[in-house]
């Protein structure tokens, strides 16, 4: 069946050969074991005595981040720890009383922190004091034959412009755990090394991999004590090793404006909250702020723990982004979207009135309007300048909380915008199905009065409003946000370029969206807008103030005064915008937290942000509407004056820098009413840290 | 039916006594490796090994009661799944970055190029026992036995895993070799590779493109940094001199100036910690593993039985020498463990198998 029988002797040559063969390899490689271990095994005994050749690790430099017009907002700073080497450490009594001297500490604080290393290795150096000065770097190194085991390690640390303006964005970095270090490796098929810096949040996170580079190596020969020497011998024991130089982290564009950022962030002093604009025909991100901020550069100096601490432990939360982390109620702010979807499906026309006498009942509830004593007759258009609630307790009596749904969802709400940024949430958009598989209850008709005003489940990301205020800047173009423009290497060549991506693009009626803009634009520019007060020269635009409740209160309590109110209780300001309301290129949204009124918190903001922009991208068309006679325009004229006498609206790509007075270069600057560049004082330094 | 007490009885306990006692050996070494010095991410692998090492075993003592016959029988199915697992393997890594040598099996990482080794060495040994054992083998009879193997061992080398696709052909040519590879065709060959290869390499391709072959058949090569590793294994092996440094004394790989120091590198810890003395006693052991493979081969009565028993000498054999040659200098490195002392689950399962396949093979020999 299988094989012939008794023929395998026939083979027995063969096999004999084979176990000569086997038998001649094994000799030779006893003889090469031979001339290894007893030849010269002496001098390789000596050789692994000195670890004579070290390989020491060459850090690529972190790739650097640059606004949309190339103002540098992160980079490198060299910074140097004092390090001993516990292996090379002789007398060392002697050493680490020089070395405290040196550095300023009592000895015995350098050996508790040898103590807390004890466990490891004795070739990996131990840090003793991070970031010390050039001076002190200086006596170490002319010193070094006196003190044995101690050295100076050179760090690459990261700097970031504007201090805490970009925290959120820009993120920042951390030495990599390590019990992190395993999973990290699997996770990015990264060779992460211990001490490697990993970017923690924003940008430095998403882009990370980027932005890092690739370490390289350089072999060094040491004597005993592990210093370095100047030369490598020629033992032709080395022949064949060869340094890796490293290779550059690639650097980043972001679609941010500098000037237009700084402007969020000081309108934003003494508030908590978060701006945004975003450019209405791209949905590149202008300016994404986020307070209470902090300085993402003490993290990479190696902060102390205390800072880390307080940040983590603060109840204000200031590690998180409130930009796109964070949602909230968006009250008023969402009553623009009751309309659309209210006019679109034949709810209400522009006609149609209703009487406001200061509450709407419906079953056994009062709804009430926020104006106590009523608006009067109201018509949609006056319903959005006065925000009059009791206008849409009526829609949302007639209308399906669905409907609603469909409208939010197409305008980007309630759904993850898809920012290439770590930790978006969603924000909320209820509907039927929702609250019942959420809760197990049937939707209750109360509840669409309070979803149409903004109030109840209703939840929003301040990107999704702003997003939702260009697309009806835009009449229907949802625009995927993005913050990046491009990644290019240091040679200046474009790896990678982030285009404008359109999510849907889809149709209102052009009656429904006249009806919107001209309630907006009354809203900021007309008699008794709520967003009145924002109105001011050079600003032109449509906007909508919100003002949520953080917690339910009786009826009583709504008319009390917010300020009134203990912090943690008060209503959060919200205020969203598009400008120029007649020819949009922005849209911004700002919430303050606790903030009280959206017009008085949130409107000087967007303001800001408004202004800057266009000061400084659009100055012509600034001058134009700034002039007399524009200011006092109702919509049916702006409309008018846009469609006979257009101005071309060519942006300024390229801003000289900002030299003072004195012919310096000033970083901190900012753009005020009229545009013109002041300079503002250093926020943050930061200052030398302890070895932790 | 078995008749268990018989079974026993004539039940061959070398190659797993053998094989054990070189395990006890390695798993010593392999904790001595991760534990001489400090803590790192390594600590706990000698206790993955021993799990490993019970699984294997449990597998190849299952393996050893199955007759010869159905390996026979066994032979081209298992090399059919294997092809279908390599495949798998491509399609599954094309998905993910870089080089994929792994699939999930019930949540355990797996490497079919292991397998394949065996289930290679099985329809080898079917198809040369097909013809009279008198018939020599030259070229033409070659040819499909070439294909068989060249199949796979494409596969692994595209995964890109070079080193254990070269072994694969190695294998190949043992196993053609002694089943009587006619002498004449022995010379044209080694006079074709000589000649061919020294021309590409000298004429046919400039320097930047043999290093550019080099990193596409196998993308973790590091041209640089490999000259690095190779001194440092040279200096640990040497540094150990005549009786070694002793247990738990290695600076070299404790210091991590040998990267893999659990995997590729743990003869050149083991040389280090017991030197010359100890280096001559393994490879004693290993010597009488093979001496003992080669005396079975010539000793059954069945030529595919003894053909699958010079296989597995085969597998041993290649790792054995090419791992050893590589770490004391005598070979460029590349990717090969040390049987039964490094550090591997999928490994160490193959040659539980390869343990369990010529132990059933001896025992049959003794019914007759």
């Amino acid at each position: 069946m299988f094989g012939e029988d008794d023929l395998v002797k026939s083979h027995q040559e063969r096999s004999d050969i084979i176990f000569n063969i086997i038998v001649i390899a094994f000799a030779v490689l006893l003889a090469r074991l031979w001339y290894l271990q007893i030849y010269r095994g002496k001098q390789f005994f000596s050789y692994s005595l000195e670890n004579r050749l070290r390989k020491d690790v060459v850090r690529a430099p972190r790739g650097m981040i640059f606004s949309r017009n190339n103002v540098l907002l992160t980079h490198n700073i060299p910074r140097f720890d004092a390090v001993v080497t516990p292996q090379y450490l002789e007398s060392s009594d002697e050493t680490i009383v020089k070395l405290a001297n040196i550095l300023g500490t009592t000895p015995d604080a350098i050996k508790k922190i040898l103590a807390r290393y004890q466990g490891q290795a004795r070739y990996i150096p131990v840090v003793i004091k991070k970031n010390i000065s050039r001076k002190e770097v200086a006596i170490i190194e002319t010193e070094s034959a006196d003190i044995p085991g101690v050295s100076v390690e050179t760090f690459i640390s990261r700097e970031y412009t504007d201090h805490d303006t970009g925290a959120h964005l820009l993120g920042y970095i951390s030495e990599i755990s390590q019990e992190k270090l395993p999973k990290l490796r699997e996770r990015d098929k990264y060779d992460y090394k211990q001490g490697d810096f990993i970017g923690q949040s924003g940008i430095e996170q998403q882009f990370d991999l980027e932005i890092r580079g690739q370490d390289g190596y350089q072999f060094m020969e040491v004597d005993a004590r592990g210093r370095a020497r100047r030369h490598i011998s020629t033992d032709d024991l080395y022949s064949g090793i060869e340094n890796k130089v490293p290779e550059p982290g690639k650097n980043v564009r972001l679609t941010i404006d500098r000037d237009v950022q700084l402007a969020a962030y000081h309108a934003l002093d003494g508030k908590d909250g978060a701006a945004i604009a975003i450019d209405t025909e791209t949905g590149e991100v202008i300016a994404m702020v986020s307070r209470p901020a902090f300085d993402p550069a003490n993290f990479s100096t190696g902060l102390s723990s205390n800072y880390w601490g307080s940040l983590v432990m603060d109840e204000k939360r200031p590690l998180r982004d409130r930009t796109i982390q964070e949602h909230y109620s968006p009250g008023s702010t969402f009553k623009p979207l009751t309309a659309i979807a209210a006019l679109e499906e034949g709810v209400v026309n522009e006609k149609t009135t209703v009487v406001c006498n200061g509450g709407y009942r419906m079953g056994g509830r009062v709804f009430h309007c926020w104006k106590k004593e009523g608006h009067g007759l109201v018509d949609v258009v006056k319903a959005l300048r006065v925000s009059c609630d009791v206008y849409f307790y009526n829609i949302g009596n007639k209308i399906d909380i669905d409907v609603i749904y469909k409208y939010a969802t197409l305008f980007g709400m309630g759904q993850r915008s898809g920012i290439i940024l770590p930790r978006e949430t969603s924000g909320l958009i209820p509907n039927k199905e929702w609250k019942l598989k959420r809760t197990g209850v049937e939707w209750q008709k109360g509840e669409t009065l309070s979803c149409v005003i903004g109030q109840s489940f209703i939840n929003v990301t301040p990107l999704q409003l702003a997003m939702f205020y260009s697309t009806m800047a835009n009449d229907g173009k949802l625009w995927r946000p993005h913050v990046v423009k491009e990644v290019f290497s240091n040679s200046g060549q474009v790896l990678k370029r982030y285009e404008p991506e359109m999510i849907h693009q889809f149709k209102i009626s052009k009656k429904t969206m006249d009806i919107i803009h001209e309630g907006l634009f009354d809203t900021a520019q007309a008699q008794g807008g709520t967003a009145g007060a924002s109105r001011g020269v050079g600003i032109q635009m449509a906007a909508k103030t919100g003002t949520a409740q953080v917690i339910g209160m009786s009826a009583d309590k709504i008319f009390n005064k917010c300020e009134n109110q203990p912090y943690k209780f008060r209503n959060n300001g919200l205020f969203a915008a598009y400008a120029p309301a007649g020819n949009p290129k922005i849209a911004v949204s700002v919430v303050v937290e606790h903030g009280c009124h959206g017009a008085s918190a949130g409107g000087p903001v967007a303001k800001a942000m408004v202004s800057a922009y266009l000061n400084k991208y659009y100055p012509a068309y600034q001058a134009k509407i700034m002039g007399q006679e524009s200011v006092n325009m109702t919509w049916p004229q702006v409309v008018e004056d846009n469609r006979v006498n257009p101005v071309p609206m060519i942006p300024e790509t390229n801003p000289e820098d900002f030299y003072d007075e004195q012919g310096v270069l000033v970083k901190n600057y900012i753009l005020d009413k009229t545009g013109k560049r002041v300079p503002l004082e250093k926020i943050l330094d930061a200052g030398p840290t302890d070895g932790e | 039916m078995i008749n268990f007490r018989e079974e026993l009885k004539r039940y061959d306990y070398s190659f797993f006594g053998i094989c054990s006692a070189i395990f006890i050996i390695g798993i010593l070494n392999l904790y001595s490796a991760t534990h001489s010095h400090g803590v790192g991410p390594e600590q706990g692998i000698y206790k993955t090994q021993i799990i490993w090492f019970c699984l294997a075993w449990l597998v190849g003592i299952g393996v050893s009661f199955i007759q010869p016959k159905n390996f026979y029988r066994l032979a081209y199915p298992s090399y059919l799944v294997c092809i279908m697992l390599l495949i798998m393997v491509l399609f599954v890594g094309h998905s993910a970055l870089g080089g994929q040598r792994w699939i999930g099996i019930a949540g355990m990482k797996f490497q079919p190029s292991e397998l394949v080794k065996m289930s290679l060495v099985l329809v080898l040994a079917r198809w040369y026992s097909k013809a009279s054992p008198e018939q020599e083998i030259g070229f033409r009879e070659m040819i499909i036995p070439f294909v068989i193997t060249f199949i796979p061992a494409i596969m692994v080398i595209i995964q890109p895993d070079l080193g254990t696709g070269m072994l694969t052909m190695l294998i190949f040519f043992l196993i053609t070799f002694y089943r009587k590879l006619k002498w004449k065709t022995i010379v044209i060959i080694a006079l074709m590779g000589m000649i061919g290869g020294t021309v590409m390499y000298n004429f046919g391709l400039r320097d930047y493109q043999k290093k550019r072959i080099i990193t596409f058949i196998d993308p973790e090569f590091d041209a640089k940094g490999s000259g690095y590793n190779a001194i440092q294994s040279k200096i640990a092996i040497g540094s150990g001199q005549f009786f070694g440094k002793g247990f738990r004394q290695s600076s070299q790989g404790a210091l991590n100036y040998l990267p893999e120091n659990h995997t590729d590198f743990i003869f050149a810890i083991f040389n280090e910690e017991h030197g010359f003395v100890g280096a001559v006693f393994l490879i004693a052991l290993y010597l009488a593993l093979f001496y003992r493979l080669l005396w079975l081969a010539s000793n059954v009565n069945k030529m595919f039985d003894s053909i699958v028993v010079v296989g597995v000498l085969a597998i041993f054999f290649w790792h054995t020498i090419i791992n050893m040659s590589m770490v004391s200098g005598l070979m460029p490195i590349v990717g090969i463990p040390l049987p039964l002392m490094s550090y591997g689950g999928s490994n160490l399962l193959t040659f539980g198998i390869c343990c369990g396949v010529v132990t059933s093979i001896s025992n049959a020999r003794n019914l007759f």
